[in-house]
């Protein structure tokens, strides 16, 4: 385990490309999350601005539901993105520069070598959401003060629902990384379909009177979104009649880390039965 | 000689083109063992199979007489085809990471660099690195923690001729100190300068295995002349393995269907009451047995 955590750990410790990713996605995260109350507050002036009765301004960085909020807005999928975009990078490297065959001729299994890349899916979703629920602390001590134990309350369940959601997704992008093994050609097919093709679909799945099942659930990248589905914002509920999602249900989690685990048996019996 | 390398009937198709048909051979500790093959004749295919990269169809082979694991393919430095590397790191980089999957330790890293003369240039990254350094870093990674066997496919192939002269000249050094070698080419001449001994593949199909020497003892012409000519042609073609003879310039050019010595032509003419004036035999190198064989399994 250590040995393969050292091997990653020289491929990525001086890879720019990773780094430069990786920055850009907590400027975006960082950015999106500190302007996001700045966001709505302008629009609740814009609707003010028509309305005869004002509605109050929003505050979403106060605790506890400031876990909830950003544990919403750092799993929308224009941020997510970028850590399945390192991770397709990360494997389908091994594939353009033929080190995935050279580590098995140099005696690495095949089984080995997928764990390695496990690990680090699994070590990069930790980080990142350490991270994130120290940077979340922060903003609710700032916003709220600190003074009971409760306030971390919805801290755990949103924070392990966003860690699930950014490991099932990194497991998606790892397993279209893997399949297509050309980078580009992955990248292209996996924000392709992120971003517009199942937005699309879930779009005409849910229109009211077509379709009355809740078969839209069951959309992979929906499915690791939804886990934390809508901001805590209270206002907000009463405006537009959201039903707010009091914690992450068990549930929901099933259904992206039932599309993780297909995905990783897949690659598992690819491994063992193809040509490398 | 302990055994080495022993295969029993490894097969591989890909399609409807069988790549490797039923090839069975042993490489013995200490030999530098040469697959020699045109393009295509099943080469690549076959040390595939041996590293574990393409299961065989039917088939198997062992290693230092156990089954393949990865715990062999630790035992072996190998170079196939191109070498593979991260092109954002250096060359040390690069072979830690070899070192690190193949349980040794960094302390060969500058040795095996020196050895290919890339020490100097140890910390550029490989994506700087000119096609022969490239070959010659695969060739460092292969030494790494000093490997029982060296596997090596086509290790010169599109090196100029210092490129070349330098990667053959780190495999002599390899051998002399008792590794074992199995080395893929094309050209007769690597196998004919760098082996011991000579497997020949055509199509998949063995056609020929053997020891170098011995492939190039085989002489099946001889020259010869006497005083009397045509008692000297009529006593040669009642030799036994006789099959043609061509005269020019007052000597005798004859064929045998077989493997002749000097000395039995000798006896043979000495015992007809001839005597020869010349005598020599005509070596086939090793180029024309291998052409020869490629043209009988047409």
């Amino acid at each position: 385990m250590i040995k393969l955590l050292k091997i990653e750990w020289k491929k990525i410790r001086t890879y720019k490309v990773f780094w430069i990713l990786l920055g850009l996605y907590f400027i975006f995260l960082s950015a999106g999350i500190l302007l996001a109350e700045f966001m709505i507050n302008s629009m609740v002036n814009n609707v003010n601005n028509r309305m005869p009765i004002p509605f109050p301004h929003i505050a979403i960085y106060y605790f506890p539901d400031v876990w909830q909020n950003v544990a919403f807005f750092a799993s929308i999928r224009y941020v997510l993105i970028f850590p399945a975009i390192i991770m397709i990078i990360l494997i389908t490297n091994e594939f353009t520069f033929k080190t995935i065959r050279q580590s098995i001729i140099n005696g690495m299994s095949k089984i080995e070598f997928l764990i390695s890349k496990l690990i680090i899916i699994l070590l990069m979703a930790l980080v990142i959401t350490t991270l994130i629920a120290a940077g979340t602390f922060m903003i609710g001590l700032g916003h709220s003060g600190f003074n009971d134990i409760a306030l971390l309350s919805k801290g755990v369940p949103f924070m392990t629902g966003f860690f699930i959601s950014l490991i099932c997704y990194m497991i998606y992008a790892f397993f279209i990384g893997f399949i297509l093994r050309n980078t580009g050609l992955a990248i292209a097919i996996f924000t392709l379909y992120s971003l517009i093709i199942e937005p699309v679909v879930y779009f005409f799945l849910r229109a009211p009177f077509i379709f009355r099942n809740t078969i839209y659930t069951y959309l992979p990248v929906n499915a690791v979104i939804r886990l934390t589905e809508y901001p805590a914002i209270p206002t907000l509920k009463k405006l537009m009649g959201l039903d707010l999602q009091p914690h992450v249900s068990l549930a929901s989690c099933f259904i992206p880390i039932g599309y993780a685990a297909i995905m990783i048996c897949i690659v598992f019996i690819v491994m063992r039965k193809k040509d490398i | 000689m302990s055994s080495i390398l022993l295969t029993d009937q490894l097969t591989k198709s890909f399609g409807k083109i069988q790549a490797v048909r039923q090839l069975s051979f042993e490489v013995k500790k200490g030999q530098v063992f040469g697959i020699l093959g045109p393009n295509g004749s099943g080469k690549t295919t076959t040390l595939s199979m041996l590293l574990d990269l393409v299961p065989p169809d039917k088939g198997g082979f062992s290693w230092f007489g156990e089954s393949p694991s990865r715990e062999s393919r630790k035992r072996i430095g190998s170079v196939i085809e191109s070498p593979n590397f991260f092109p954002y790191l250096d060359a040390v980089c690069n072979l830690r990471i070899v070192a690190d999957i193949k349980d040794k330790g960094y302390d060969d890293i500058p040795g095996v660099l020196r050895l290919t003369g890339l020490y100097e240039r140890r910390n550029s990254k490989f994506r700087t690195f000119s096609f022969g350094m490239r070959q010659r870093l695969a060739l460092a990674s292969a030494l790494l923690g000093d490997p029982e066997v060296l596997i090596l496919d086509e290790p010169t192939n599109g090196l100029d001729p210092q490129g070349i002269a330098q990667i053959r000249e780190i495999i002599a050094l390899v051998a002399s100190k008792g590794t074992t070698i199995l080395l893929a080419s094309h050209l007769l001449d690597e196998v004919q300068k760098i082996c011991t001994d000579v497997l020949v593949l055509n199509k998949g199909k063995m056609l020929f295995s053997g020891e170098v020497r011995e492939v190039l003892a085989v002489s099946d012409s001889i020259e010869i002349s006497a005083e009397d000519m045509p008692a000297l042609k009529n006593a040669v073609s009642q030799f036994e393995g006789f099959s043609s003879l061509t005269e020019a310039d007052g000597t005798l050019q004859v064929h045998f269907k077989g493997p002749v010595s000097a000395m039995e032509i000798n006896t043979f003419m000495f015992s007809k009451g001839i005597v020869l004036n010349r005598l020599s035999e005509r070596k086939r190198s090793l180029e024309q047995h291998f052409l020869e064989l490629l043209r009988e399994n047409v």
